[in-house]
C-alpha cells in the first residue's frame, strides 16, 4: 500500500519534472510558431491595410486572389519549380550517391568535395549563379561563344523560360548535396550479401540497380522528397536575389507574392498567400506519405 | 549468363571516373569562380583575356564605411552564435526528457514540434513583423534570435533524440537510485556521453541561422541588426553597375568560415543531418 503512493508520487514527479524540461521547448515554438501562424490565419479574414480601418471580410481575400492573374501564375510557377527542381536533384543525387557508395580511392575526398554546394549560403550562390548568367561578364557566355554554340551572347534571364532553367539550375547545385547525404545512408544500410548473392546469381548491374537498390533506398528517398519539396515549395531567397521575380514577375513565387503584399502593407491578402502556402506544403506531404506507404515504417 | 563485350570490372570503372569528374565539376566550379573573380581587377577578364590579380576588393570591402561588411559579419555572428547556444540547451533538456522520462505525450510532442517546422517563413514573418513593431523589437538582434530558435529547435531537438537512444537508460538509472538529482544525471552522465550529437546540432543551428534571410531581410532595416545575407542580397554599386569583383569578395568571406566549420567538423555535419533527416 504504501509502496503504491511512493510510486504514484514519483511517477506524479517524472511527470512534471519532464513538463518542466519540455517547457522552454514549447513555450518558444507556440510563441513564436504556431501563434504567428494562427494569427495570420486569422488575420487572413480581414482587410488589414494601413490606410483604412481593420474590417472582417470573411473568405473574400481568397476570392480576389483565385480570380488574380499574379496569383496564378505564381502558383503554377512554384509548382512547377518545386517539381523540377526535386526531380532533377533526386537523379543527380542518387547518381552521386551511387558513385560515392562504390569503393575507390579519392572517395574520402569526393565525400567531402560534394559539401561544399551546402555549406555555401543560398544568397551566395545565388549572386554566384547570377554572375554565371550575367549577360555581359557571365562564364556561361562566354563558353557558350567559346565552344560556337551561339554566334551571339544569349539573355539567360531574359526570358520567362530560360530563368525558369537557371533557377531550376542553382537550386539543384545548391541542394543536391542533402540528397546525396541522405540517399547515401540509406544505401549504405544496404547489406552487402544482398549484392553478393543477386552478383552469384548473375544480375547485371543495371539489372541490380532497379530490382534491388531502388527498392530498397525507396522508403529512405521518400523522406528525402518530402523534406526537399517542404523546402522548395516555400522558396524565397535564391529566387529573389537571381531574378527578382521577373522577367515581368514570371519567376516570382508564392512565398514572394505573399512577401510583396507585406511589404505593401496589405496584410490581410499577404495572409491569405500564406495561409495557402502552408496548406499546399501539407497536402503535399500528406500525398507524399500515403503514396510512399509510410505509415508502416513510420509505426516501427 | 553475362553477356559478350565489354567486361563488367571496366565498365564499372569508367563510370566511376566519368561520375567522380563531373562530381567535381559540378561542385566545385561555381565556389572556383567566385574565388576567381573576387581575386581580379575587372569582371570581364574572360572576354578581355586580359587578368590583373589584386586583393584590392578584399580590402575595399574590409575598409569601405558605406558597405559595412564588418557590421553585417557582427550581427550574424550574434545572431547565430546565440541562437544555437540557447537552442542547443533547450533541446537538449527536452530531448533528456523525451527519450529518457515517462509522462504523457512522451511520443505526440516531438511530433508537434515537428509539425510546427513544416510551416513556411512566410507564414510567420508577416505577422512577427506587425507584433514586434508594436513591441518596437524591429531592427534589433532579439527580433532575429527568438523567431531563429523557435525555427530550428525541432532539428535539433530530433538529432538529440537519435544520439540519447544510443546511450544506455542502465547507466543514468543507476545514477538516479543513488539519489543524484535528473540534473546532475543531465549534466554528469548524459550530455557528456551524447556530445558529439549535441555538437552536430549546434553545428547545423549556427549554419542555418548564418544562412537565413527572409526574416532578417523583413525583420532588420539598417546595417546594426541586418545579417550577411541581407547585406549581400542587397549590395549594389553606385549607377545601378554591379561591383562584381567587390561583391564575390565580400561572398567568398562570408563563405569561408562555414566551408571551413564544414570541411572540418564534417563528420558531425554528415551524421547531424542524418540523424535529424533518417531518423526523424
Amino acid at each position: 500500500m504504501r509502496n503504491k503512493i511512493a510510486q504514484a508520487r514519483y511517477e506524479r514527479k517524472e511527470t512534471r519534472d519532464a513538463y518542466l524540461f519540455l517547457l522552454p521547448l514549447l513555450a518558444l515554438v507556440i510563441v513564436f510558431v504556431l501563434f504567428p501562424v494562427l494569427a495570420t490565419s486569422l488575420n487572413s479574414l480581414f482587410r488589414d491595410v494601413t490606410y483604412l480601418a481593420r474590417k472582417f471580410v470573411g473568405l473574400s481575400n481568397y476570392a480576389s486572389l483565385a480570380a488574380d492573374f499574379d496569383f496564378q501564375r505564381a502558383a503554377r510557377f512554384t509548382c512547377l519549380f518545386t517539381a523540377a527542381a526535386v526531380f532533377f536533384e533526386a537523379v543527380l543525387g542518387l547518381v552521386f550517391a551511387l558513385l560515392l557508395n562504390e569503393s575507390f580511392r579519392g572517395r574520402g575526398l569526393l565525400r567531402t568535395v560534394v559539401l561544399i554546394p551546402w555549406a555555401i549560403p543560398t544568397i551566395v550562390s545565388a549572386k554566384i549563379w547570377k554572375l554565371i548568367f550575367d549577360y555581359t561578364y557571365g562564364v556561361l557566355n562566354f563558353i557558350v561563344l567559346a565552344l560556337g554554340l551561339s554566334s551571339e551572347k544569349i539573355n539567360w534571364l531574359g526570358s520567362s523560360i530560360s530563368a525558369f532553367w537557371s533557377l531550376v539550375a542553382a537550386e539543384v547545385w545548391k541542394t543536391t548535396p542533402f540528397m546525396v547525404l541522405i540517399l547515401l545512408a540509406g544505401l549504405q544500410a544496404i547489406p552487402r550479401e544482398v549484392y553478393q548473392q543477386a552478383q552469384i546469381d548473375g544480375a547485371r548491374m543495371g539489372r541490380r540497380l532497379w530490382r534491388i537498390t531502388l527498392p530498397l533506398v525507396w522508403p529512405v528517398l521518400t523522406i528525402a522528397l518530402i523534406f526537399r519539396t517542404i523546402d522548395s515549395l516555400r522558396i524565397f531567397d535564391l529566387v529573389y536575389v537571381l531574378t527578382g521575380g521577373g522577367p515581368g514577375g514570371s519567376t516570382k513565387t508564392l512565398s514572394m507574392l505573399g512577401f510583396e503584399y507585406y511589404s505593401n502593407d496589405s496584410f490581410g491578402r499577404g495572409s491569405a498567400v500564406s495561409v495557402i502556402t502552408f496548406l499546399l506544403v501539407f497536402a503535399v506531404t500528406i500525398a507524399y506519405i500515403k503514396l510512399g506507404r509510410f505509415e508502416r515504417s513510420l509505426k516501427k | 549468363m553475362a553477356r559478350p563485350g565489354i567486361p563488367e570490372e571496366t565498365c564499372k570503372r569508367i563510370l566511376i571516373a566519368a561520375g567522380a569528374a563531373l562530381l567535381l565539376v559540378f561542385a566545385l566550379s561555381p565556389f572556383f569562380w567566385m574565388l576567381w573573380v573576387s581575386l581580379t581587377s575587372r569582371p570581364d577578364f574572360l572576354f578581355t583575356k586580359t587578368v590583373e590579380y589584386t586583393l584590392a576588393n578584399y580590402t575595399n570591402v574590409l575598409t569601405s564605411p558605406t558597405l559595412h561588411f564588418t557590421d553585417y559579419f557582427r550581427n550574424s555572428l550574434i545572431v547565430a552564435s546565440v541562437t544555437a547556444v540557447a537552442v542547443t540547451l533547450i533541446a537538449s533538456v527536452a530531448g533528456y526528457a523525451v527519450s529518457r522520462m515517462r509522462f504523457p505525450g512522451r511520443v505526440a510532442i516531438p511530433l508537434f514540434v515537428l509539425a510546427m517546422s513544416m510551416f513556411p517563413p512566410i507564414s510567420i514573418v508577416g505577422y512577427l513583423y506587425q507584433w514586434f513593431s508594436s513591441l518596437g523589437l524591429v531592427n534589433t538582434h532579439a527580433a532575429l534570435i527568438f523567431p531563429y530558435s523557435a525555427l530550428t529547435v525541432s532539428l535539433a531537438l530530433w538529432i538529440n533524440m537519435s544520439y540519447f537512444a544510443q546511450i544506455p537508460v542502465d547507466l543514468d538509472r543507476a545514477a538516479l537510485v543513488d539519489g543524484a538529482s535528473r540534473m546532475a544525471v543531465l549534466f554528469k552522465i548524459v550530455f557528456p556521453l551524447a556530445l558529439p550529437g549535441i555538437f552536430s546540432a549546434f553545428l547545423l543551428v549556427f549554419i542555418a541561422c548564418f544562412n537565413e534571410f527572409l526574416f532578417a531581410l523583413m525583420l532588420t532595416i539598417d546595417p546594426f541588426a541586418q545579417t550577411l545575407p541581407v547585406g549581400i542580397a542587397l549590395f549594389e554599386g553606385l549607377h545601378g553597375e554591379v561591383p562584381w569583383g567587390n561583391l564575390m569578395a565580400a561572398s567568398a568571406m562570408a563563405t569561408l568560415p562555414l566551408v571551413a566549420l564544414t570541411l572540418i567538423f564534417q563528420k558531425y555535419i554528415v551524421q547531424g543531418l542524418m540523424g535529424g533527416a533518417v531518423k526523424g
